[in-house]
């Protein structure tokens, strides 16, 4: 019974979250002082010259109807709701027009979360490994020297490891492409040579910096845990040092980084603006920012809709499975 | 077995080495690089596989217009002067410019073999005005009665009004235009031609797709088997093939990677850069160069002037041209000008047409004389002559260029408004301001102008702002700067919010002024705050509207819509709606390591204007490297 509750309460709180959350996004963009069918009549200008008065006000017009933006911000809210969170249908992008968002979306998500979940996964697993020997075994010196590099890795600007891999494995060396350029007509052995040649700067930039995190939250967990009373009990019972570090300090010092994790899973689908840009990778990070700079409200409707489902999914995820690893919880 | 093993090894140690020497290098995509131009495109498309120039969306200037569409008649940049693409010749009109025959070239067909006929120019005109989704049905709804087939190579174009610019309003003159002729055997069986993508495009331009990156990075082109029933075969009458088989055009990203990539020769030639971003690639890659070898290195020959530009709709003081002109004359435009580009770039000051090659020639130096003469009232009681015809000696000197005075002219242009801050002191007391002891007022209260500028693109006119902000300032106006996404840029600009901004209402390519000033009617100007179809800067000036509607019936070949173009430029000038500075300066760099010819200065065939629908006829003219 305690279970239902907990479970009830905790889809309750999952749906408000997203509610909340996915009502500031449909408001927010609409707030801007901006328009997307000035933009697209705008760019349209900017590269022919001046366009004829009489031309430019018929295309506004049609634009605007064809876009949807004629009907009250409500009925639009509504219809979102509706149709955007019930049905992922945001209706088409208007940078795009006529095709649908969701069909862009979809086109660069599996990129993105390919991307992003390797590498968090890959970060999560080094990290934590290396961050427990450097936590528990924080006198000897390998561990200070793996704390060292974590500690100097970290604070790097993200772009300018990006930069530096792309300088010197692209530009000097030559042996990836300065830009992604994945083959799809050369058949699968060609895709997945592409793919793998486009995605290795990438990943190893996002791990680099990823893993220096959690070396450095699991190092600080590890150590904090292996000062802990039941820690010393069990090294006077005389259990090994594996025995002690596996079963004593990294279980009872994971339980925070699995929630950690949790969320840097939803953050998954937000995709890396930088790593796109630089390395010219496919992904949701430049749509986003394509969106907002063009006013595209359905593309930003779109993407970030997905991101907070993914957050709120995860973090529920984690909230349900936690008592399971750590007996000590229970469902109330 | 050790001899045997030693052999094996060296063996494949030749052949690997051989098969190395002997390989063909080839691009990323697959195609031999000796044969591939690789010209780079700004925008990443959305879109994919979409090639549908009648589909909201559609990335034209991603090689689609410039490789494949078909217009009715498209531009030489060089002339400035149109001429038949799928038209033969210009449209003949009827006295009063309601009827419009146009004939039709023979020869070209489309790439499935079809031919290119009347059927298809009256079937996309029709398309165009029966689908109101399409967003150029509106306009074309307003001007045609009807597009009718004469024969098979004729076609009649009735207007509902006189309408003497048929070919400057539906063919190319800046950039491109969007009524492109299609196949009428393939789009006749669309159901629905604005949900059509069209993914395998049959076309009459010399390329067609031959691969796509469906992330929307790069669209590989494929030279037509039958290039010669192509546009540009017909055309040109060429029998030698482009020498590039293929041409892919790709997203290069930032700035960082955009060089690695030229100094690299990943690529052949690319959009505008800044001159920093060149003189790195230059000096790392010899192979690397731009419109000229050495100073001035860019053309100035973009049509787009850049500028300050007012939002006179404010009211006062920026409804007066005596502030206006104040702000001009309190800024030294040679410092101006080396704080933009180094001192690159011609003067292009007059308000709304630009200095091109031709510009200059057909619209400045006819009125030297008369802006030498043209004489400003300070309120005082004196005057004083604005105009200064020395500023290209001056910048010459400065930099250290030496040429004939037709040369430096060429370069710098013919003059600039003179730097004269004690006249422009009278006029702003003349506007109404009041000098104190601690800055200028304006109605009691201490005035402070705001300057925008648009964020991230357009350096020229971003820079532009930047350095009026150091005059202005050095002048002893107290200003604030601040900077636009692109996302509220065109709404302040059409609501009216904002007071001087780095704008380029501005242009010139034919030698008719109609289609460059006719947004400046005053009768379009719309409340402030709302969005109409004229000017943001609502400029409101009787006569300027009054020449405007006089040019609007008389044909744009005719010495008097000449005239008239004179005479609303003496208008503007002395209503100085728009500071002008230079004309368009284009740093777009070549690569010559694997292909030449390209145009330039020295071979200045056409301009060096790769995102244009005209990039064709450049293509066909390029060679590969010895």
């Amino acid at each position: 019974m305690k279970f239902w509750k907990y479970l009830g309460l905790r889809l309750l709180t999952w749906a408000l979250t997203i509610l909340i959350g996915v009502t500031f996004i449909f408001f927010v963009p609409r707030m801007f002082p901006s328009d997307p069918v000035e933009g697209m009549i705008g760019q349209m200008q900017a590269r022919s010259g001046q366009m004829d008065p009489v031309a430019k006000e018929a295309l506004r017009t049609s634009l605007r109807i064809q876009f949807g933006l004629e009907g009250s911000l409500w009925s639009q809210y509504t219809s979102f709701l509706w149709k955007g969170l019930l049905h992922f249908d945001f209706g088409p992008s208007l940078m795009s027009y006529p095709t649908p968002a969701s069909e862009i979306i979809t086109r660069n998500l599996p990129y993105t979360v390919g991307l992003s979940l390797t590498t968090t996964i890959l970060a999560w697993i080094i990290g934590n490994v290396i961050g427990l020997l450097a936590g528990f075994r924080k006198n000897k010196r390998s561990s200070k020297i793996l704390e060292t590099i974590a500690i100097c890795i970290y604070p790097i600007p993200y772009f300018i490891v990006a930069l530096i891999l792309q300088i010197v494995f692209s530009y000097v060396l030559g042996w990836f492409p300065l830009r992604a350029t994945i083959l799809y007509n050369g058949g699968w052995v060609a895709f997945m040579t592409s793919l793998l040649k486009a995605s290795v700067l990438p990943a190893v930039s996002i791990l680099l910096l990823g893993t220096g995190w959690w070396i450095i939250s699991m190092k600080s967990l590890a150590s904090t845990t292996a000062e802990e009373d039941f820690v010393l009990y069990a090294r006077y019972r005389g259990l090994s040092e594996a025995k002690i570090g596996k079963s004593y300090v990294f279980r009872n010092s994971i339980l925070t980084q699995i929630t950690a994790l949790a969320m840097s899973l939803g953050g998954v689908f937000n995709g890396s603006i930088m790593t796109e840009i630089i390395f010219g990778y496919p992904g949701v990070g430049t749509l986003i920012q394509d969106a907002i700079t063009q006013s595209d409200y359905n593309m930003i409707l779109g993407c970030i809709t997905i991101s907070i489902v993914a957050i709120a999914t995860c973090t529920l995820i984690a909230d349900l499975i936690y008592p399971f690893i750590d007996p000590r919880i229970r469902y109330s | 077995m050790r001899k045997i093993l030693s052999l094996v090894l060296a063996l494949a140690l030749v052949l690997s080495l051989g098969s190395f020497a002997f390989a063909e290098e080839m691009t990323e995509v697959g195609t031999p690089r000796a044969e591939t131009l690789i010209v780079e495109t700004q925008t990443p498309t959305d879109v994919p596989g979409q090639f549908n120039s009648y589909m909201l969306g559609t990335q034209m200037g991603f090689g689609i217009h410039q490789l494949m569409s078909a217009h009715l008649w498209e531009i030489d940049t060089v002339k400035g002067e149109q001429f038949g693409e799928v038209a033969e010749g210009m449209p003949e009109s009827n006295e009063d410019f309601t009827e419009h025959v146009v004939k039709i070239r023979q020869g070209i067909k489309w790439s499935d073999g079809e031919d290119l006929n009347a059927d298809d120019v009256v079937f996309t005109f029709n398309m165009i005005m029966n689908n109101p989704g399409i967003g150029q049905s509106a306009y074309a709804n307003t001007v045609f009665a009807s597009v009718e087939k004469v024969d098979d190579y004729t076609v009649k174009f009735v207007t509902k009004e006189s309408f003497p610019r048929l070919a400057l309003r539906f063919g190319v003159t800046i950039w491109g235009n969007d009524y492109r002729i299609v196949p009428e055997h393939i789009y006749s069986q669309v159901e629905d031609v604005t949900q059509f993508k069209d993914e395998n495009p049959v076309v009459a331009g010399p390329y067609t797709v031959k691969d796509y990156d469906p992330n929307g990075q790069w669209i590989l082109y494929q030279l037509r088997e039958d290039w010669q029933q192509s546009t540009l075969g017909v055309v040109t009458g060429k029998t030698e093939a482009p020498a590039a088989k293929y041409v892919l055009f790709k997203v290069l990203g930032d700035d960082t990677t955009r060089q690695m990539a030229m100094i690299n020769n990943e690529v052949d030639v690319m959009c505008e850069v800044t001159p920093e971003i060149l003189d790195v690639m230059t000096s790392s890659n010899d192979k690397i160069a731009c419109w000229y070898d050495e100073f001035p290195y860019a053309t100035s020959d973009d049509p787009c002037s850049k500028g300050l530009g007012f939002s006179i709709g404010k009211g006062a003081p920026y409804d007066s041209a005596d502030f206006r002109w104040a702000i001009a004359l309190a800024m030294n435009f040679d410092e101006i000008s080396l704080g933009i580009f180094d001192g690159v770039g011609r003067a292009s000051v007059f308000p709304i047409v630009t200095a091109t090659s031709a510009g200059q020639e057909l619209y400045y130096k006819p009125l030297l004389e008369w802006v030498s003469n043209f004489e400003l009232d300070l309120g005082d009681g004196t005057t004083v002559k604005p105009f200064d015809p020395e500023y290209a000696s001056r910048m010459a000197a400065e930099l250290g260029i030496e040429g004939t005075d037709e040369e430096l002219i060429e370069m710098f242009g013919v003059g600039c408004w003179k730097y004269d801050p004690e006249a422009a002191e009278k006029l702003l007391v003349k506007a109404g301001l009041e000098k104190k002891d601690d800055g200028w007022y304006f109605n009691g209260e201490p005035f402070v102008v705001n300057l925008t500028y648009l964020a991230d693109t357009e350096a020229q006119a971003g820079r532009g702002v930047l350095a009026a902000y150091d005059q202005l300032t050095k002048f002893g106006l107290t200003c604030n700067i601040s900077s636009e996404s692109s996302a509220t840029w065109d709404t302040n600009n059409g609501t009216g919010e904002y007071e001087i901004r780095g704008i380029w209402p501005t242009g010139f390519i034919v030698k008719d002024l109609y289609s460059q000033i006719n947004g400046w009617d005053a009768d379009l100007i719309a409340p402030m705050g709302e969005i109409g179809s004229g000017q943001g800067t609502r400029w409101n000036n009787a006569r300027a509207t009054e020449i405007i509607h006089e040019m609007a019936k008389v044909s744009p070949d005719s010495e008097e819509s000449y005239e008239l173009g004179l005479e609303f430029l003496k208008v503007a000038i002395e209503d100085m709606p728009f500071i002008g500075f230079h004309s368009g300066v284009k740093f777009v760099p070549t690569n010559s390591t694997y292909w030449t010819n390209y145009p330039c200065a020295a071979n200045p065939y056409n301009g060096p204007w790769w995102w244009w629908s005209c990039f064709k006829y450049i293509v066909a003219e390029i060679t590969p490297a010895a």
